[in-house]
């Protein structure tokens, strides 16, 4: 082994604690961006072949009821490669043993099998033998939520009949990734939600569509040509009542997949990117130091020969033994989180395979950048080293001058403070640049703590604000078809019921100028008591009598204003004329583009003088399910939702991702707090040995003379911490901005409750590494320090 | 000044050795030294490079510990006590003077003094101990803008102010030209006969230990010699 090897190790044995707090945020870099970027990876890889093996559709046009025969003509389109027709509907289901709402959709599927479109991937059980009937394939994650096993039974309301489904096999499809019925129910809830593919003469039969389809998927030759496509589509199925156009780019489940992979990317470059910078400064930091330190040494080495370059060399050495260390370790912390992260991922999106895998490109990319981090880290150190003049280095260092500070300005201030506070005040601001470093890196590590709790804080507020705020009934009931006033006198008669309330949801194609925009649009008494609508200030917005309330997103989409005036027509059913509607308000709302209007303005859109199509239950308290066991076997009843079960299903999984974000964000937060203010405090520790020393001489205590840098510290992570308070509430703006996607807005929401507990575990992270430090301080030899003279 | 027959000393130094372990070798820096030190004497420890003064001083200064042996101070064995005591002790009762200044850099000549000051009892305000020095007009000064002899006496003015019961001073004019260290010692003398401080001065400059009460002699860890000046000289009839 050369001398300068023999050297590095025993400096690296001496500065061991210091090393070890860089290579943990190394470490803490590359285990992100490896996990980061291979989930990354490994989801966009799973999704693209699952999409392709599958057969998964560039478009679906859903509509009342198109005849079969149509498809041949869209066939013909050209760019069209594959299209399909299927019955899509939502039923009602019955579970034996189980009392509350489960609901269903139907979706039709060839019996004869082959490669259709959105193709099914059978987990277990078989495929329909032709002619089946009565039987159905279930998506396993609602079947495994609910205990079902291929062989038993389920009930399915199909347009008010009953039927009861043999389970043949359970399956996936790439159109239910992430399976849930609408945006606003945020998180799938497999146990209350599930697909059941049933065979086609079977659907047809059930909804009598017999040769129709009011669903129609197809694949394209290019997804470039899709708008020509669903253009050249839309006089051919224009009879026929088309309600929804919807492209891959905005298929509910592909949307937030791909959102999430999206976001993924984009995190996996941040993250890491922000490690290892902080870890190019604690290197940068901790080589100065040890170049300083060895001076003389390396003095001594030039004048025996050695050259400038090699000496640079060894520097760049030591920072590439930490990046190296941090690297390997980073490796299988990396895997480890990704194979967790897989495992939650499982949990709310469901693949045939998804598994961690090593991508040895990612860990190449990996190495490189903390390798080139911490060469940017060691440049400075290297540089001094090399320019060390052999006799120079002989005569002992300049000594510290001591300086006045502006504080001292303000004599009754400085008057005031003990020499310990003086010290800390010159000395804070001495070391402008140490300093500056120690703040920022508080100051990262609060913002990083305030960014992890606001994800948080943003779901939790979501969920208050819908569910709390804004819907206020116990249960909502919806029908298959369009209603008059009775069924809100009918609902009120029922047992339990305290208050009952109409609502209209419909959709509609909203048109100014060229700009057209399918819409559901929403029918509300006015002054509602159970479904309030609000803006996102929180502030009861009235409906009025006439006129259309639109969110901010519809209103910019479709370029209107407060006072414009915009044609409305129902997407389906019997009314085909134009109805011109003004627009009286704009709202900011968090859930994608719709509008609001009075129930009996919006009735009269649709040529009648009252329609309802669900009705808003405030019921006796703790009576919800009784009054949904009431309910579920009137046939006109389309579904039941009792609000407590979705809540308490959404609270579940959100519990679990939360304990997941704080845990990891704590844990980066705390290594990056640490490792910064662990290596400056030792580097100025080591720099100030004699001084530190010389107090125990002179009768301080330990614990007195610690307090110098323990107070120090405790200042300059005051300081991050106020800095990084209003750094983590500006990020968090930018995210809202960032993450704004045309269905879902996340809340600028932080309680209270997060500034607490932030400033809390950053004043706890200086305290830990004041506790690390206090060790050196004991280890201090007042004899040895005072008599070597360097 | 002349020593009536003292009641007590201020240490009992009995039978001290040090010995230093180094993987195979182990050095004996004191081979059994004893050794009574009186109250307000001014006592010079002579001997060559590494005969074991700093050593011995460390040990009575409560810095280090003996390898056997025992330290009286007063009616107390330095060797029993805790961390707390020893502490106490170093902050009450003794004072250290080093070779090198060891001031706090970031703090003004009148602020290390009142560094010292804050921890005491009973101190002697930091602007009189620096007029003790000579030094009073130079306390707004940092460290770095006083030449080494200065640097020293603040050094002094800082041990003082805690009105020690006795003063360690480890070569404290081993930095300094003859002209520097004069006035150094005049200062040292100053304090030993103002406040009857018990002055331990280690030194190699055998023309210092003239104006001592006593010289200890010391050769390879033992104590060669006891020299009593019944006549300490005065600084300036020492001739350099
Ligand atoms: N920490 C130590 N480890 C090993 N040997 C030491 C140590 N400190 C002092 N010594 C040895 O003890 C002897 C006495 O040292 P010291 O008391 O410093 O001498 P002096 O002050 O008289 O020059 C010397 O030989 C020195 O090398
Ligand atoms: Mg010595």
């Amino acid at each position: 082994m050369r001398t300068l090897d023999k050297k590095m190790l025993r400096t690296m044995w001496r500065h061991r604690s210091q090393i070890f707090a860089a290579i943990a945020v190394v470490t803490c870099g590359t285990a992100c961006f490896i996990c980061l970027a291979s989930l990354h990876e490994n989801l966009k890889l799973t999704r693209d072949t699952y999409y392709a093996q599958n057969r998964f559709a560039d478009f679906e046009i859903r509509l009342e009821r198109a005849p079969t025969s149509t498809l041949y003509e869209l066939q013909e389109i050209p760019g069209v490669r594959q299209v399909r027709g299927r019955i899509v509907e939502d039923v009602k289901l019955d579970i034996e043993g189980v009392t509350d709402a489960r609901m269903g959709r139907v979706i039709s599927v060839p019996e004869t099998g082959g490669g259709f479109l959105n193709g099914l991937v059978i987990r277990s059980g078989n495929f329909f033998d032709p002619g089946a009937q009565n039987e159905v394939i279930l998506s396993e994650q609602f079947a495994q939520a609910n205990e079902l096993g291929v062989g038993e039974h389920i009930k399915a309301t199909i347009d008010g009949k009953k039927h009861t489904l043999k389970i043949i096999g359970l399956g996936l499809s790439p159109e239910y990734v992430y399976t849930i019925r609408n945006v606003q129910e945020l998180v799938p809830s497999p146990d209350r939600f599930g697909i059941l593919w049933v065979p086609r003469d079977f659907a047809e039969s059930a909804l009598t569509l017999e040769a129709a389809c009011n669903s129609i998927i197809g694949s394209v030759e290019s997804e470039d040509q899709l708008d020509t496509i669903l253009n050249a589509a839309e006089p051919l199925l224009d009879t026929y009542g088309i309600f929804a156009k919807t492209k891959k780019y905005d298929q509910l489940s592909n949307r937030i997949l791909s959102d999430e992979i999206r976001n993924l990317g984009v995190v996996s470059r941040v993250i890491p990117t922000v490690f290892l910078g902080i870890s190019a400064l604690v290197i940068l930091i901790l080589l100065n130091r040890m170049v300083r330190n060895e001076r003389t040494q390396i003095g001594l080495m030039k004048a025996y020969g050695y050259s400038s370059f090699a000496i640079a060399m060894h520097y760049f050495q030591f920072a590439l033994v930490i990046s190296l260390t941090g690297c390997i370790l980073g490796f299988f912390v990396g895997q480890y989180l990704a194979g967790q992260m897989i495992e939650m991922y499982v949990k709310f999106f469901s693949f045939p395979i998804l598994q961690s895998r090593i991508y040895p490109n990612i860990l190449a990319q990996a190495m490189g950048i903390s390798i080139a981090f911490s060469m940017i880290g060691a440049m400075s150190a290297a540089y001094r080293a090399a320019r060390i003049h052999p006799a120079e280095s002989m005569r002992p260092e300049a000594p510290v001058v001591g300086h006045r500070t502006l504080l001292e300005r303000v004599q009754p201030v400085w008057q005031r403070l003990s020499f310990t506070w003086k010290m800390i005040v010159r000395n804070v601001t001495r070391h402008k640049f140490r300093s500056t470093i120690n703040i920022f890196g508080v100051m990262v590590s609060t913002a990083l703590l305030i960014i992890g709790f606001f994800s948080i804080d943003g779901i939790d507020y979501l969920m208050e604000f819908e569910y709390e705020k804004m819907q206020r009934q116990d249960v909502r009931v919806s029908f298959y078809l369009e209603r008059g006033k009775d069924a809100l006198y009918d609902a009120k008669r029922f047992d339990y019921v305290d208050h009952a309330e109409p609502m209209l949801q419909y959709p509609f194609t909203l048109t100014n100028d060229w700009r057209t925009k399918d819409v559901l649009l929403v029918g509300l008494p006015r002054h509602a008591r159970l479904q309030r609508l609000m803006d996102t200030e929180e502030r009861v917005v009235d409906i009025g009598e006439n006129g259309l309330v639109l969110t901010q997103k519809l209103a910019d989409m479709l370029s209107l204003r407060v006072g414009d005036t915009v044609k409305v027509k129902p997407m389906m059913g019997r009314v085909t004329d134009e109805k011109t509607v003004r627009v009286s308000k704009i709202i900011q709302q968090y859930f994608g583009a719709s509008g609001y209007m009075n129930i009996e303005a919006l009735s009269r859109v649709m040529n009648e003088s009252f329609a309802m199509n669900s009705v808003l239950l405030k019921t006796e308290p703790g009576k919800e399910h009784r009054l949904n066991d009431e309910l579920e076997d009137i046939p006109a009843v389309s579904s039941i939702e009792v609000k407590e079960d979705s809540i308490r299903n959404m609270s579940e999984t959100i519990e679990m991702n939360m304990k997941v974000t704080s845990f990891v964000s704590v844990l980066f937060a705390g290594v990056i707090a640490f490792s910064i203010i662990y290596n400056i405090t030792s580097v100025s520790l080591a720099e100030r040995e004699r001084e530190l020393a010389s107090l125990r001489v002179m009768g301080f205590s330990r614990d007195e003379v610690g307090r110098i840098l323990y107070h120090e510290n405790m200042l300059m992570g005051v300081v991050g911490l106020a800095l990084g308070i209003p750094a983590g509430m500006i990020v968090c703006r930018l995210l809202v901005k960032a993450f704004d996607t045309e269905m879902i807005r996340m809340p600028y929401h932080l309680e209270s409750r997060t500034f607490i507990i932030s400033i809390v575990l950053t004043i706890s992270f200086v305290l830990i590494s004041n506790w690390a430090i206090r060790r050196k301080i004991h280890q201090l030899d007042l004899v040895e320090t005072l008599k070597e003279r360097e | 000044m002349t020593h009536e027959i003292q009641q007590e000393n201020v240490f009992r130094i009995n039978d001290l050795v040090k010995t230093y372990q180094m993987g195979e070798v182990s050095v004996s820096a004191l081979r059994g030294i004893s050794l009574d030190i009186h109250p307000g004497e001014f006592l010079v420890i002579l001997g060559h490079s590494g005969s074991g003064k700093s050593t011995l001083l460390n040990i009575i200064g409560g810095l280090d510990t003996p390898t056997t042996g025992t330290v009286q101070y007063e009616d107390h064995n330095l060797g029993e006590f805790t961390e707390t005591e020893l502490t106490h002790y170093r902050r009450k009762h003794i004072g250290f003077i080093f070779q090198f200044y060891n001031l706090m850099p970031n703090l003004t000549a009148k602020e290390n003094v009142e560094m010292a000051t804050e921890i005491s009892d009973d101190p002697m305000p930091a602007l009189d101990a620096l007029e003790l020095v000579g030094l009073a007009s130079r306390a707004g000064h940092f460290p770095s803008q006083l030449s080494g002899g200065e640097q020293q006496r603040v050094a002094i003015a800082r041990a003082i102010a805690k009105r020690p019961r006795v003063l360690f001073c480890d070569e404290p004019t081993g930095a300094l030209d003859i002209a520097t260290g004069k006035i150094v010692l005049e200062v040292l003398q100053d304090v030993n006969k103002k406040m009857g401080t018990t002055l331990l001065v280690i030194t190699h400059n055998a023309a210092i230990a003239e104006i001592a009460d006593r010289v200890i002699h010391m050769r390879d860890g033992h104590v060669s010699e006891i020299e009593v000046n019944d006549e300490p000289k005065t600084l300036d009839d020492v001739v350099w």
